[in-house]
């Protein structure tokens, strides 16, 4: 029987079910009061400033059909930006101005965008096409992360991103996520980006997935995706553990960017991480979890500074055989 | 969380007894039938009274009729006669009713119809009868015969249930002498049963006669005389023909006591002929007949007790939580998308009134319709909130206008929309869109079919008449319902989807 010897395989792996994410993780670990948090970018990234996370620097937000004129100004200063919505999900909604063009904007895929264009969109985010639920929602607008080039082999247009997983603030599972033509530019595995694995005690890239399929080469620049390493891997850690203090949730995915010029950065935090980074990782989620749950169980409750905890899922979570490259070699 | 999950497991477990008790409560105690085809026999007895009225006088008929509640339900009992008062009256465990007229000529005829069902029947609490009684006064041969057929009936016995059975043996030896002595030329049941009560008289043993009527189908039939007696704890019952012991199930006491079953004052040559028929009646049917004689039945306290209109609503309603489960499994244990939790549940309820295939028809093409003028009114850059309200309006416009075109072309009412369907249409394109706009084209198109799909499936199953039956009878199965979903709330296993989500990670094993 399929069914049954595929679910046995699969246990035995220690591989999360979405039943099992949402009853045993998010709705144990996670208070519901705490979602507004992360559910709204805007308030992420003051909490994440007022405790010395780094984050993208924000030029400004509107909030008002009115404040859009003051699109114009806000802009001004700046030659590139992003325009988010502050409750987006999945990527959706973000526009990326890379350059200007006479009194045109150039998008980061090099399409030509006008300024009626660029209010339309942001009139389109305030009135919550891209809000979870479809609630008015407030437009960002802020730096432009500039991608390593460290990257760019493997990836396709966009920002590729790193997603950590963490588990009362123990970095359980990370994975880099490489934006491809079909997910246009976006680092969203359901729309078509690919997952990479990451040794957490390393930082090097380990197997893809791609359409929940394990992949080699990056399927637009086919290119291997194993064996590089991230630069600042320590730092992504710290900045990960972090997290769960700045927040609370117990259950947290973490999103950093890589910035060429100011390092990791985190992006966004999401209460409901995906499983598909169990592919990415090919290692099972729930194995690891049990892992942390023991040592806490152990512990019987006591905080542990963070530099404490990456240092035991550094040694819990090492993927054996994994050599990092030299750099050179890498460039 | 170990005790959050012991004491969910609790509540499931209580919400399940409960349930199951009370379906079995309504099953083994009030008889409540498990299906609407459960068919039950009714039997239906006629009673024709005839004789001839003499003339200038005033006439009576008194007949004995069973007694109530006698382990049969009466479902109906009709006195037919004309220019005929009617009385009935109710004596020492015997029910007689009396017609009465002032004159009347000629031939006259009266009819008894009673019918009479086992199901819902309560058992009636034994009334003790006497265990004494004084010995009648004979003399003479009489006496001595009897004396003479007591004595070995008296060694052969042991209580008075063999001493009855012995009795009657001798008495039906018809070549004892004795016995022929008592019995004279005359050896008719009713004669049998003097001779027998004369002997038991004797041994101050109380006896009665009580006349019974086989519930099998018969055209003529004459009741059949049977005797019994209380042994302290039950009454016991004799065939005094053959000394068979324990009164048949298929027995109906018409009547007890030495008196003839009818009498006619001011008439003459009186007849009577019994008819017995059997018919079938649904049970559930059944029981509402006898809800409304007033009659107890499973009816009290159940939603069978709602006016019709209210019953109605509540078949329905009550057939939501059967659709609701259908989504939390394909939705939990499937893993199959559905727009928002339970719209597949509206949805199938719409269907309802449209019809299962026409109304896929009609969700699939207004949908369509509705999400492609969508896309445009994107390309036109409107915003969201007007978007939508334009692509509700035009749903609306649509539907009215295919309904105008049904009407003209004469496909008539199936084409008629009503409010509920509407409503529902329209919230299945707002969440559509939403879907479209938040997941793309593929995705909200892999959903709405998901949604479809479990619609169909969901209304299907809440039309279905046996369980739409058996949950509107037994209420009691949505706490079992309750109890699986309480158990749901704790199932942590793998979505089939997810097994092929994940296969990639078991197929790497193998290398």
């Amino acid at each position: 029987m399929f069914w049954s010897k595929t679910r046995k395989a699969l246990r035995a792996r220690g591989v999360m079910g979405i039943n099992q994410r949402n009853g045993d993780y998010i709705l144990r670990y996670n208070k519901r009061s705490l979602y507004p948090l992360v559910d709204d970018k805007l308030k992420t990234k003051k909490m994440a400033l007022e405790a010395g996370i780094r984050v993208p620097e924000l030029y400004g937000a509107i909030r008002t059909e009115q404040g859009i004129s003051t699109l114009r100004k806000v802009v001004d200063t700046h030659r590139d930006f992003v325009i988010k919505p502050a409750q987006g999900a999945g990527g959706d909604g973000i526009m990326v101005i890379a350059d200007r063009f006479e009194h045109y904007f150039r998008s980061a895929s090099g399409r030509i965008i006008t300024q009626d264009e660029l209010e339309h969109h942001i009139s389109g985010i305030l009135s919550g096409i891209y809000s979870l639920g479809g609630h008015r929602d407030e437009a960002l607008i802020e730096y432009r992360v500039r991608s390593t080039e460290l990257f760019n082999r493997i990836s396709y247009e966009g920002v590729p991103d790193i997603r950590i997983i963490v588990l009362k603030g123990y970095p359980v599972a990370a994975m880099l996520r490489l934006p491809t033509r079909q997910s246009q530019g976006k680092a969203n595995l359901h729309q078509g980006a690919i997952g990479v694995g990451l040794d957490l005690s390393t930082g090097v890239t380990l197997g893809g997935t791609w359409h929940n399929q394990r992949i080699e080469r990056h399927p637009d620049t086919a290119n291997a995706v194993a064996g590089l390493t991230v630069p600042d891997w320590e730092d992504c850690l710290a900045l990960a553990a972090r997290c769960y203090d700045l927040t609370g949730l117990g259950y947290l995915g973490v999103d950093l960017v890589m910035d060429r010029d100011h390092g990791p950065m985190m992006l966004e935090l999401n209460a409901r991480p995906g499983l598909n980074i169990q592919i990415a990782m090919d290692d099972g989620l729930l194995r690891r979890c049990g892992i942390v749950e023991k040592h806490l169980d152990a512990l019987k409750g006591e905080d542990r500074p963070a530099a404490e905890r990456v240092e035991f899922s550094k040694q819990q979570f090492a993927v054996a055989g994994v050599v990092p490259q030299a750099a050179e070699e890498q460039q | 969380m170990g005790s959050v999950k012991f004491q969910a497991r609790v509540l499931a477990l209580a919400l399940f007894l409960l349930g199951l008790g009370s379906i079995l409560y309504q099953v083994y105690v009030q008889h409540v039938p498990l299906s609407q085809d459960e068919k039950d026999p009714v039997w239906v007895i006629d009673a024709q009274v005839g004789f001839s009225a003499r003339p200038n006088k005033p006439v009576k008929v008194r007949m004995f009729v069973p007694p109530l509640g006698s382990g049969f339900t009466t479902l109906n009992e009709s006195f037919i006669s004309n220019n005929y008062g009617v009385n009935v009256n109710e004596e020492k465990g015997n029910r007689q009713v009396t017609w009465s007229s002032r004159r009347a000529e000629g031939r006259q005829f009266l009819y008894y119809r009673l019918m009479l069902t086992h199901r819902y029947a309560e058992t009636r609490e034994v009334e003790p009868g006497p265990q004494f009684r004084q010995a009648p006064n004979i003399e003479g041969p009489d006496r001595l015969a009897a004396e003479a057929l007591l004595e070995p009936i008296r060694q052969h016995s042991a209580d008075v249930e063999t001493f009855i059975r012995e009795t009657i043996k001798r008495v039906n030896e018809l070549q004892n002498d004795n016995a022929q002595l008592l019995l004279g030329s005359d050896v008719s049941a009713r004669n049998r049963a003097r001779v027998i009560d004369l002997l038991l008289g004797l041994s101050h043993i109380p006896i009665e006669p009580v006349h019974t009527l086989r519930l099998a189908e018969s055209q003529e039939q004459e009741p059949e005389l049977w005797l019994r007696s209380y042994n302290g704890r039950q009454w016991l019952y004799f065939n005094p023909m053959n000394g068979q012991q324990g009164l048949p199930e298929d027995r109906l006491v018409w009547w007890r006591g030495w008196e003839p079953l009818m009498q006619v004052d001011g008439g003459k040559s009186a007849d009577m002929v019994f008819s017995v028929h059997r018919n079938e009646m649904s049970a559930l049917q059944l029981a509402q007949t006898l809800r409304l004689k007033d009659a107890s039945s499973f009816i009290d306290f159940s939603l069978y007790e709602l006016p019709l209109p209210a019953q109605q609503l509540y078949r329905t309603l009550i057939m939501i939580p059967i659709g609701v489960i259908l989504v939390l499994l394909m939705r939990s244990l499937v893993g199959m998308e559905t727009l928002g939790t339970f719209t597949p549940v509206l949805i199938a309820l719409a269907f309802r009134e449209t019809q299962v295939i026409y109304g896929v028809l009609l969700f699939v093409f207004i949908t369509a319709l509705g999400l492609s003028l969508r896309s445009y009114l994107e390309h036109l850059k409107l915003q969201l909130l007007p978007r939508l309200s334009v692509v509700l309006t035009f749903v609306v416009m649509v539907m009215a206008l295919m309904s105008l075109l049904g009407y003209k072309l004469g496909i008539g009412s199936g084409l008629s929309v009503g409010l509920f369907p509407m409503v529902v249409l329209t919230m299945v394109i707002e969440r559509t869109s939403i879907v479209w706009e938040e997941r793309g084209g593929s995705q909200s198109l892999k959903i709405g079919m998901g949604t479809l799909f479990v619609a169909v499936l969901s209304h299907l199953l809440m039309v279905w008449q046996p369980l739409t039956y058996f949950v509107f009878t037994f209420p009691g199965v949505l706490l079992c319902v309750a109890a699986f979903m309480v158990m749901m709330g704790h199932y942590r296993g793998y979505r089939v989807t997810e097994l092929v989500r994940f296969r990639a990670m078991v197929d790497g094993d193998k290398h």
